[in-house]
């Protein structure tokens, strides 16, 4: 049984990366990361998107890499919508965007649609990215486990996975009903005004 | 005409118009999905001139990862453009609307037509035929290249497609038959 649960990871990793973009799955991350945190400029949530998060943190740490910053794109899905777009696994191998580190929180069921099963108990999704030529994945099961692992992504060249394996538990979350467009532009502000500030600080 | 003043195949002539409007375009970002009628433009952008320093050119396993990889890269500034064929069509729709579309970002999709006359498939029609039907229910914006359009304004439209994605802030489509109807 996994003692860890998903909103004891999500204020995890905002506790160690809080100005980093993070690109949120659907559903339960997203509502939980909202009730942990709040409404933060660095969050960007998919209100849709099942099986593309990856894609999403993929394409915003390639353009990252274009505009000089140093941040790492955090992506925070579930085992569900990974399986749905597995592909992207082989494509992140292929570019290997060094900023990239994605969690996988894996409770091992669709938990927001009744908890029906998914297939990861049976597969090694570490063996999967190791396999797909990413620099680094490792599997996950506790609170000492999830320090270490965050400071190993947070240090190392990506891409790199966390497979983090949590309970069921659920936070009191409602839904988040932002209308998707300012979403976006709230996203693009916030990574504009973190440029500002890193240009300043290299200047001082 | 096509083709005719300077012999070349109305592929070819097409290809090459078709390229030089992604080249104004100047992506930053080239995705792609293999597609044999596409084999001209493909090349260009993978082992010929299109292959500069500085652009990343990349396959997309499938049509919706593209689209989303898209979507963050236009979240962090970025000029990709995706090319693939329209019998994808099917299934990049849930990823179009529930990213670019609906988060109002836009985005440059050049898609070559598939199962009209000249089609030697006999299976891709049946999806092929359907572009237009599922990118009008899907509320997409599309423009169509094809031999009603002289071939010589071909770069220009696709050009002034990339300004319309992002005036309107919001997905466009250009349909390019490159196989001559």
């Amino acid at each position: 049984m996994a003692n860890l649960e998903r909103a004891d990871v999500l204020r995890h990793i905002d506790a160690a990366a809080p100005d980093s973009p993070v690109v949120l799955s659907l559903g339960g991350i997203s509502r939980e990361m909202l009730a942990v945190t709040g409404r933060k400029g660095n969050h960007f949530v998919s209100l849709d998107a099942m099986g593309q998060t990856i894609s999403v943190a993929l394409g915003l740490a390639l353009g990252l890499d274009q505009r000089g910053t140093e941040d790492k794109v955090i992506a925070i899905d579930g085992d569900g919508s990974l399986l749905m777009g597995l592909s992207v696994l082989s494509t992140v191998g292929h570019l290997r965007p060094g900023r990239l580190v994605v969690y996988v929180l894996d409770n091992g069921v669709y938990l927001a649609t009744g908890g029906q099963p998914t297939a990861s108990a049976d597969i090694d999704l570490v063996a999967v990215a190791k396999g797909c030529n990413w620099s680094g994945a490792r599997d996950v099961r506790t609170a000492d486990e999830l320090g270490a692992a965050t400071a190993w992504a947070l240090a190392a060249d990506g891409p790199v996975l966390i497979r983090v394996y949590i309970g069921t538990a659920q936070l009191p979350a409602e839904y988040f009903l932002e209308d998707p467009a300012i979403l976006a532009e709230d996203f693009r502000r916030w990574l504009r005004a973190s440029e500002t500030v890193t240009a300043e600080r290299r200047v001082q | 005409m096509d083709g005719q003043e300077t012999g070349q195949s109305v592929l070819e002539r097409r290809s090459e118009a078709v390229i030089a409007g992604i080249e104004a375009i100047d992506p930053d970002h080239v995705l792609h999905l293999a597609s044999s009628t596409l084999k001209i433009v493909l090349s260009h952008f993978i082992e010929g001139p299109g292959a500069r320093p500085g652009r990343r050119v990349f396959a997309m396993p499938r049509e919706e990862e593209g689209v989303a990889i898209a979507a963050g890269l236009e979240l962090a500034g970025a000029r990709p453009v995706l090319i693939f064929q329209d019998n994808g069509i099917g299934n990049l729709l849930t990823s179009l609307l529930t990213l670019p579309q609906p988060y109002h970002l836009p985005l440059l999709a050049v898609v070559s037509r598939r199962g009209g006359l000249g089609e030697y498939n006999s299976m891709i029609h049946t999806i092929s035929e359907r572009t237009e039907a599922l990118l009008d229910a899907a509320g997409v914006r599309w423009f169509q290249l094809d031999v009603r359009t002289p071939v010589e304004r071909w770069a220009a439209e696709i050009e002034r497609a990339w300004a319309f994605a992002r005036a309107t802030h919001r997905p466009v489509f250009v349909l390019v038959n490159l196989m001559g109807s």
